[in-house]
């Protein structure tokens, strides 16, 4: 009789949890005191418009074979890399970029697997790769700042500090366990936001054009109230109209099989969000999290989902990465792309 | 007065065990059941709505019915057939259902058409559920209708009451990642139940249903949390 009354005084306790202000409901998130997605969007949000609303690439600036390339750019996508204190993969995503000269990298969340030392190892790779980035398109001017090579009208340059590495990461499941966040928020700043980049001016009507980037924070599987709030209110709408929309979340809208048992959207946020990305014109959706493979095309929106390229969960060589080509003339196509990196103690 | 309006619910079409309410008596032939509910929702905030449930038994073993719901705010409209064949066995019975279940996400322009078949093993204490369900959802808001039909999805659920499941009152407390109008991945969700006598044929019953979006080992966040109460009246 005892053992009757200890479960039903544990699932009241369970109800007082869900009800009080700590918005975590599951066991595990009681106690692994993860950041709450409500509270990482709040963050987010003000880092967002001080430092991210503005903010603008410039891929009419890709030229190549010293000709202007007419907004011609490709970008780089990784998922579910994470890393531990072995960074190889992760390293050959960015030394991969770099040589194909990709306009920007993407990682679809859970990139680092929580614990300091993990941290500490990805802050000092990305800040490797932005010293090889720096020297591979920026020179060095008589006072000292740096020079944008492929920006012929940049006389004034920069400091090394004030350049962005053009790595864009959203958050993950597995970057918010035992206060994963701290660390995540400190590299990256915001989870949650978007930007435009500039692909050149239209020679009949001069009017420009840019193609849109937009970050959601999933994380929890749940957008949560503030960011469909946000949402609502048009804040990662941008202020201009889009030649191409591409959108990136660590939680997957499509199940590539039966047998994928990773948690997806709940179905009122599922159509949610299927019909936001209706209305901003995406073209792809980019997913992970399953650490599986799928491609999938509804409403003319492509949906891609990541393998993951952890050398851990994936520790034989494979096209775990995805390429997009966005060409002069407009049209969009993809490749994935080959990792070859094999863990040291593998 | 609150419980007389309950009643007048119950002029409408049971599909979910509440806590032992599977176990057919042998004597009566139909149940309607109806219950109100609320609740808050990440996407649509705070919500009610109404649900209704008649089962007919044709005999000891086999049984058909029907349920639906409104729900306002999220603008969720719900109905379902459904019939099941229910087995015996040493500890307890085992049903074996089939329903059919249509969806209208009206808010956001989505109709979704579910067919789920279960097993469901019944005994004193504890009931457990395992099945498939097939989704198919289309769009309706757009010009042109885009469907997708989702691989198929397990159904599980397991449920545990404090005392046998032949007294008249119950409380119990329950895991699952289904619920009488939705079926999910692995969002589970869970929750208290009960059911108490008010009359011979008639009975209270209801529960406390947090839905957590995410799974376990995604720090799950609170997505929408539920109160149902409800009269089943047997005659």
């Amino acid at each position: 009789m005892k053992t009757k009354y200890i479960i039903v005084a544990a699932g009241l306790a369970a109800v007082l949890l869900t009800h009080s202000s700590c918005e975590k409901v599951s066991p595990s998130g009681v106690l692994m005191a993860g950041t709450a997605v409500e509270d990482r969007v709040q963050m987010s949000e003000k880092y967002y418009k001080q430092y991210l609303v503005d903010y603008k690439l410039d891929a009419d600036l890709m030229y190549k074979d010293g000709m202007d390339n007419k907004g011609e750019y490709t970008f780089l996508v990784g998922a579910d890399s994470h890393l531990t204190t072995d960074p190889g993969r992760m390293d050959e995503m960015l030394q991969i970029g770099l040589d194909n000269d990709d306009l920007l990298y993407v990682h679809l969340g859970d990139i680092a697997d929580t614990k300091p030392e993990y941290y500490i190892v990805l802050d000092s790779l990305l800040a490797q790769a932005k010293g090889r980035y720096v020297a591979k398109n920026y020179e060095v001017n008589e006072y000292g700042r740096f020079i944008y090579k492929r920006n012929p009208y940049d006389i004034m340059g920069e400091e090394y500090a004030s350049i962005k590495y053009p790595f864009f990461p959203v958050v993950g499941n597995h970057d918010l366990t035992h206060n994963g966040w701290a660390m995540w928020c400190n590299i990256f700043g915001s989870s949650f936001y978007e930007f435009d980049v500039f692909v050149g001016d239209d020679e009949d009507t001069g009017k420009y054009n840019y193609d849109h980037f937009i970050f959601l924070d999933t994380a929890s599987g749940t957008l949560g109230k503030t960011q469909i709030d946000l949402i609502e209110k048009g804040v990662l709408d941008g202020d201009v109209h889009y030649r191409h929309t591409f959108v990136f979340s660590h939680t997957n809208i499509f199940r590539p099989s039966a047998l994928q048992f990773a948690s997806t959207f709940a179905r009122e946020e599922t159509f949610f969000l299927l019909k936001q990305f209706e209305e901003w014109g995406a073209d792809i959706v980019f997913c992970g999290h399953v650490h599986k493979w799928d491609e999938r095309e509804y409403n003319k929106v492509t949906y891609l989902t990541l393998d993951s390229m952890s050398e851990r969960n994936s520790p034989e060589p494979g096209d775990y990465l995805v390429r997009v080509h966005v060409l002069a003339d407009g049209s969009i196509t993809w490749e994935r792309v080959h990792m070859s990196y094999v863990a040291k103690n593998a | 007065m609150f419980l007389t309006m309950l009643f007048a619910l119950s002029l409408g079409v049971h599909a979910q065990a509440y806590c032992g309410e599977h176990q057919f008596d042998g004597e009566h032939k139909n149940e309607v059941s109806s219950y109100v509910m609320g609740g808050d929702n990440v996407v649509s905030g705070r919500f009610g709505g109404l649900a209704g449930s008649y089962t007919h038994h044709f005999t000891s073993r086999w049984h058909v019915g029907g349920d639906a719901q409104v729900q306002f705010y999220k603008q969720l409209y719900s109905i379902d057939v459904q019939g099941g064949y229910r087995v015996p066995v040493k500890y307890g019975h085992i049903y074996f259902d089939a329903k059919g279940l249509l969806n209208f996400y009206h808010r956001w322009g989505f109709t979704e058409s579910i067919f789920n078949l279960s097993a469901t093993w019944e005994s004193a204490y504890v009931d457990i559920r395992l099945g498939e369900s097939l989704i198919h959802f289309r769009s309706t808001s757009w010009g042109i209708k885009y469907g997708y039909t989702e691989p198929l999805t397990l159904t599980f659920g397991i449920g545990a009451n404090i005392r046998h499941r032949s007294n008249p009152w119950n409380v119990g407390l329950f895991f699952r990642n289904y619920d009488e109008f939705y079926y999910e991945n692995w969002n589970i969700n869970w929750g208290i139940r009960f059911y108490a006598p008010l009359h011979r044929q008639l009975r209270l019953y209801g529960e406390f249903n947090v839905r957590p979006a995410g799974s376990i080992s995604q720090l799950a966040s609170r997505y929408e949390g539920s109160l149902k109460l409800g009269l089943k009246y047997k005659f």
